[in-house]
């Protein structure tokens, strides 16, 4: 079970919980799931994104044609199943998928004929994508060009992201990236002067593509309510170029209005290739078909040749030395947020994990889990070796120094000073000690520091005895 | 590796072990060839699959070079040195003799395990004594893989006697269980061959005629210190018909190499980790039962063989209505139904507490089958005019072949198929060298024959 | 999102039986258009679940067995052609070379008096190879075309689905492959579909944990597939799929490829025989006189048909009596068995 150990595969955050596009659904009303659910492609994208307990039920039930006492189906959940069954029925039946019904379950009845037609094909939708004819003029991009292409907008994204706080700007994106970039939240413009980085936006430089691309795309729906596109429109274009096919034109003829407009901007991301902007016909690039499988959406990067890129090639010591096999200015742009970069060869990087560097990351708002996981994620294959697979100690330190920036603890609350006499100090201090909401006390000095909610009890306390005495 | 095959017309040339074998012709032969053993051994490093052959002995090395055990190519590549390996591991199953031979399957063996203070020596990484937990460890799950029907029981040497750590089992995890807490395996003191002995000997007594008996002895001292006259010892071991095969980690001893040549058993010098662990990993698969091997004929009747009868029982699942076990008197839901009294049992293989039949599951015998029915060796295709079949695919795994021969310069292609292409003798069907690895090291079954 | 997991799926196309099974005769009749058909959406599903799930498909057919389809080949050349709008790519390829590759085969199939035994060896086999070298190729160099395969192959599982009893010839070479399945922690589920209970399969299934199933209504077969077979073991903790109630642990004998539950074994190799022989036939080892003799007379007089198993025993015997050699229990006068009640040599069911 995926959720039994995160530690298995690297990627932690996406595996523990459900897939962030879910709670995004989960949040829309069912008017718009139901419209969604009637496309196959949408349904099938859908399916894909649930954890695999999610996606057993719904098949348990896909063939069903009446429902079914819910307690039949409780039978064949084992004890330890318990929690994770009623955690599924939850995420199922808010995605509208499973009407909420105690005693019978059900698929929805749209989502169910499309579901069904997804897997066994047939029906009218063309929600898989109408491929376009034979071009006799051009040729069909390779794979290969679209990968290029693909990974040249992704990382001229992220580049800009990284190097924006050092005040040097390589290629700029266009325009609408720019836009999305702020209104995430991942780049801000303090007083109308150039982009800034965030500390958010450090941390989603760390996170893995597939995330970042959710991350965006995500923003980019929350836009598209503003800007009046229809949503179920624009998800189920998403969806629909989920299960295109890498290498294959598809005809842009029977695209809605909407999903014409969303072409300038996936191409923007890199999502999609098209010959120029007036073309009829468009490319999925592999960033859009694997939107919803676990494959790495990019392709190695350029440069250093072979596969060592996408499996990884950060090779951590004990000694916190860092050696990295890249030569890719990203990959250490990215890298220099939290090392101290010593030397530079022509395809390996050699740096320190310091105090110094790790204390600028933490400052930036990245997290120390963070770059263990970034650490996990990219490890050389000669590390995956290890059990555990970074050094206990510089795990265990990279915690301490964020332990170190959280010393200090403020507090708010009342300093009680100037007693007369010490039976008072006494007095008042054990009324505040009842009550627990002593923070610090010096007799010698004779007062004492409570907190904020218990100042009003101490002041009441305090004005009855002095009226008392008076 | 291949059982050694005796008194016959072939001879493991591959050998670089200074392993011997007892019989007429081999020690004759190892008298003019081997001399002297390991000195001869050590120049012609043929074969082997581990580090033993281009490593001198671990007191030699001051430190050690992992990197001298793998040669590159000139091109920088290791594939040679990988091809190599497979290369030799066909050789060696093209030699291995083709008929079924004999094994005595239903073995006993007891572990002797020296315990006393040379074995904190660390002329073998981290000691002797961790080593040879580990290799003892690897060992015994190694062995009840191959003997499923087998027994183990553990002795230990240390103080001057005998110590016993395990009894006899055929339970991998009992086994492992006693061999698992080093803190209760403490060395000391000095060990006493006569005294483990006689104690795994007097564990052995009550066992049944057609079980073979062997005694595996991990010795790390120089000395023995014996309370009376071991030759009398092992005089009664060979009335017994006890194998005794010892692994020394220090140097070759006279008695030992005696107490071994008598019996019939391995006797072997670890010059270093890979080789001792080499040596120990010998003695997994079932010896050939020699003794008939070499009257001739085979067909002379042999008092160690017998006809057993077995009940093949009927297992219950855990939601069938509990009833009582005969073994424990329990009330259980899950069990064996014995095929003979419909008794139930707990657990197989045991002997039913009612009406005395021996009650296997038919996978503990299978277990041990592909040693009597191995995968006749593929023959390695040379040239694609040959071929009946001229498929471009491997028939087993459906991956395509290479088109062109690969020629990689320096290595051994004796055996091997520059196509990368081996050919069934039965069903000429075409396989490629990872299935034909798999297929012989593995499946035991040829997927094109069905058998 | 969770990890991929290879389906290997060895599919019985044994025509005869594949005949029997369609017959109108039956009460849940299951013609192989039909099965087919439903197996298609069943493998569609296994894909469905995730985009890297791999899939390969073997067909048993008699005296040989083929490899169907598989994920990781290239797409054929005939289907490079403009896509079907409304169907998932991968399914649409997935279905035409499966229906292609059948037909072609069962065309090709001969009109014999006599058929050949069934190729369930050489398909489980060949399954067993092809993650071999999955698992292989995918932990040493990726292959080429950017795909980045898993380190290990996870969770890799075969199903068969068994219309044909059990070819008691067969019995040495699947109880290899369910050892060779062991050693690559391979789960074989077995979906039984038609013919007598395969005491071959439930062991296979039995030993490497997977699940064996008996269809009581193979029309429902579909709903079978996906409850049982279509979750991967993760899942299987938590939503418990059928399973077998009783195995049986027997095993074929080598003389006359009987299935016997009593046998007599040669100690030396371990080869099972259904009655006392004076000789080893596999290694030649001649057995003493006595102990034919011994046998011989403990041997039940004539083979009766295995007793349908009454209600487990009630064993209440206490332990103190069945302390010491077994034989004495029988002296007690408690139990003692008479050879007469209880069949060994058995005609295989």
């Amino acid at each position: 079970m995926a959720a039994a150990n995160p530690d298995e595969h690297g990627d932690v955050n996406s595996e523990a919980s459900p897939h962030a596009l879910l709670t995004f659904l989960q949040s829309q009303s069912q008017n718009t799931l139901s419209r969604l659910y009637q496309k196959p492609s949408s349904c099938l994208s859908i399916f894909r994104l649930l954890g695999p307990l999610d996606r057993q039920l719904v098949m348990n039930l896909l063939w069903l044609d009446s429902a079914i006492p819910a307690s039949t189906m409780n039978a064949w959940v084992t004890r330890e199943g318990r929690k994770p069954y009623e955690a599924s029925l939850g995420i199922l039946s808010r995605l509208h998928i499973l009407p909420s019904s105690p005693v019978k379950l059900a698929l929805n009845p749209t989502f169910k004929t499309s579901l069904r037609q997804a897997i066994t094909g047939g029906g009218t939708s063309g929600s898989f994508g109408v491929p376009a004819g034979n071009d006799d003029k051009h040729t069909t991009p390779s794979v290969e060009k679209l990968d290029a292409y693909a990974l040249e907008r992704w990382e001229t994204i992220l580049h800009y992201m990284v190097s924006s706080g050092s005040g040097r700007y390589p290629a700029k994106p266009s325009q609408g990236v720019l836009l999305l970039l702020q209104r995430s939240g991942l780049m801000t413009s303090p007083h109308g002067a150039a982009l800034q980085i965030t500390s958010s936006g450090f941390q989603f430089l760390l996170y893995s593509p597939h995330t970042q691309l959710w991350e965006l795309l995500l923003q980019y729906l929350h836009m598209a309510e503003e800007r009046q596109m229809d949503l179920v429109e624009v998800l189920s274009f998403l969806f629909m170029l989920s299960t295109m096919e890498l290498g294959r034109e598809y005809s842009t003829e029977h695209l809605s209005g909407t999903q014409t407009a969303m072409l300038e901007d996936l191409r923007d991301y890199g999502i999609i290739w098209q010959r120029k902007a007036s073309s009829r016909r468009f490319n999925p690039t592999r960033l859009a078909t694997t939107l919803t499988s676990s494959a790495p959406p990019l392709p190695t990067t350029s440069g250093s040749g072979g596969t060592t890129q996408s499996q990884g090639f950060i090779v951590l010591e004990t000694n916190y030395r860092i050696y990295a096999y890249t030569d890719n200015p990203l990959q250490i742009a990215i890298l220099n947020l939290f090392i101290t970069l010593k030397s530079r060869f022509p395809n390996l990087v050699v740096g320190a994990i310091t105090r110094e560097s790790v204390k600028k990351a933490l400052a930036n708002g990245i997290t120390a889990d963070q770059i263990i996981s970034y650490l996990t994620t990219h490890a050389h294959p000669q590390m995956r070796r290890n059990k555990p697979l970074l050094p206990v100690t510089v795990q265990d330190q990279i915690r301490l120094w964020e332990l170190e920036k959280n010393r200090v603890k403020s507090q708010e609350g009342y300093l009680y000073t100037a007693f007369a006499s010490q039976a008072d100090y006494e007095y008042v201090l054990d009324y505040a000690k009842k009550l627990d909401v002593v923070l610090w006390e010096s007799a010698a000095r004779r007062c004492f520091f409570g907190s904020l909610e218990g100042h009003a009890n101490i002041r009441g306390f305090i004005e009855r005895r002095t009226a008392g005495n008076v | 590796m291949p059982p050694r095959r005796t008194g016959n017309d072939y001879m493991d040339v591959d050998s670089d072990s200074d392993v011997s074998i007892l019989d007429e012709f081999e020690q004759t032969t190892k008298a003019k060839a081997k001399g002297k053993g390991k000195a001869i051994d050590r120049s012609k490093p043929s074969k082997g699959k581990s580090k033993a052959k281009e490593q001198p002995y671990a007191w030699e090395a001051s430190y050690t070079r992992s990197w001298d055990t793998v040669r590159e190519d000139e091109t920088g590549s290791l594939q040679g040195a990988v091809q190599d390996l497979i290369a030799r591991g066909r050789r060696r199953r093209l030699l291995a003799p083709a008929a079924a031979i004999r094994r005595s399957i239903i073995r006993h063996l007891v572990l002797v395990l020296d315990l006393s203070t040379s074995m904190m020596d660390r002329d073998m990484r981290p000691t002797r004594f961790d080593l040879m937990l580990q290799y003892a460890r690897e060992f015994v799950t190694e062995w009840f893989d191959q003997n499923p029907l087998g027994q183990i029981g553990v002795v230990g040497m240390r103080g001057g006697v005998g110590e016993r750590i395990g009894e006899m089992s055929g339970n991998p995890q009992d086994v492992l269980k006693c061999i698992s807490e080093r803190h209760k395996l403490e060395p000391s003191g000095d060990p006493s061959l006569q005294n483990a002995i006689e104690m795994a000997r007097s564990s052995m007594s009550h066992l049944p005629t057609h079980s073979s008996r062997e005694l595996v002895i991990i010795f790390g001292s120089l000395t023995s210190c014996d309370p009376g006259n071991i030759h009398d010892t092992l005089e009664e071991c060979v009335k017994d018909r006890i194998r005794i095969s010892i692994v020394a980690l220090a140097a070759e001893m006279k008695i030992c190499r005696e107490l071994c040549d008598k019996t019939g058993g391995m006797f072997g010098v670890a010059m270093n980790e890979g080789h001792f662990k080499d040596l120990l990993f010998e003695l997994i698969p079932p010896p050939a039962q020699r003794a008939l091997a070499r009257t001739g004929g085979g067909g002379v009747s042999n008092p160690a063989a017998d006809l057993m009868m077995m009940g093949f029982p009927t297992r219950l699942p855990n939601t069938s209505p509990p009833s009582l076990c005969v073994c424990h008197s329990q009330l259980k839901s899950e069990g064996f139904l014995c095929p003979r009294c419909l008794a139930k049992v707990c657990d197989v293989p045991t002997d039913c507490d009612i009406c005395g039949l021996m009650i296997v599951s038919s996978p503990h015998l299978a277990r041990s089958y592909h040693h009597l029915f191995p995968v006749k060796p593929y023959q390695p295709v040379t040239s694609l005019e040959e071929t009946p079949y001229a498929d471009s695919k491997c028939h087993a795994c459906a991956a395509p072949f290479p088109s062109n021969p690969t020629q990689v310069p320096g290595t051994a292609t004796e055996g091997m198929s520059l196509l990368g292409r081996y050919r069934c003798p039965d069903c000429h069907h075409v396989f490629c060298t990872d299935c034909d690895v798999f297929i012989h090291d593995v499946v035991h079954c040829c997927p094109g024959c069905g058998k | 999102m969770d990890k991929p997991s290879h389906l290997s799926v060895v599919v019985d196309l044994s025509p005869s039986q594949w005949h029997l099974c369609g017959q109108s005769s039956n009460s849940h009749p299951l013609p192989l258009s039909a099965f087919l058909s439903q197996l298609l959406a069943f493998l569609n599903a296994h894909i469905a679940c995730n985009d890297e799930n791999t899939l390969s498909v073997y067909g048993a057919l008699p005296g040989k067995s083929i490899l169907l389809y598989s994920s990781a080949t290239a797409v054929p050349e005939e289907f490079t052609g403009p896509a079907d709008p409304n169907t998932y790519r991968p399914f649409e390829v997935l279905d035409s070379t499966m229906m292609n590759s059948i037909s072609d085969r069962v065309e090709a199939l001969t009109d014999l008096e006599q058929e050949p035994p069934i190729g369930l060896v050489g398909a489980l086999t060949k399954s067993l190879c092809y993650i071999n070298r999955m698992s292989n190729a995918s932990s040493t160099s990726t292959a080429a075309g950017g795909v980045q395969g898993p380190v290990v192959l996870p969770d890799p599982r075969i199903l068969v689905v068994s219309v044909s009893p059990d070819e008691s010839s067969s019995y040495i070479p699947i109880m290899n492959s369910i050892f060779s399945a062991q050693k690559l922690k391979v789960t074989i589920d077995v979906c039984k579909l038609y013919g007598p209970e395969s005491v071959f399969l439930q062991q296979a299934a039995h030993l490497t944990g997977g699940s064996y199933i008996y269809l009581e209504r193979p029309d429902a077969l579909l709903q079978y597939l996906t409850m049982a077979f279509l979750p991967p073991p993760a899942v299987r903790q938590l939503l418990s799929v059928p399973t077998q109630d009783k195995v049986d642990f027997r095993a074929a004998c080598f003389c006359h490829k009987n299935i016997v539950d009593i046998g007599f074994v040669c100690s030396v190799c371990l080869s099972i025989f259904c009655q006392p022989v004076p000789v080893c036939s596999t290694c030649r080892t001649k057995f003493p006189i006595k102990t034919l003799q011994r046998l011989n007379a403990s041997k039940p007089a004539a083979p009766a048909p295995r007793t349908p198993a009454p209600t487990p025993p009630a064993t209440s015997l206490p332990r103190s009596q069945s302390i010491g050699t077994p034989r004495s229990s029988m002296g007690n006068g408690l139990v003692a068995p008479s050879p007469s009640r209880n069949g060994t040599s058995l005609p295989p069911r």
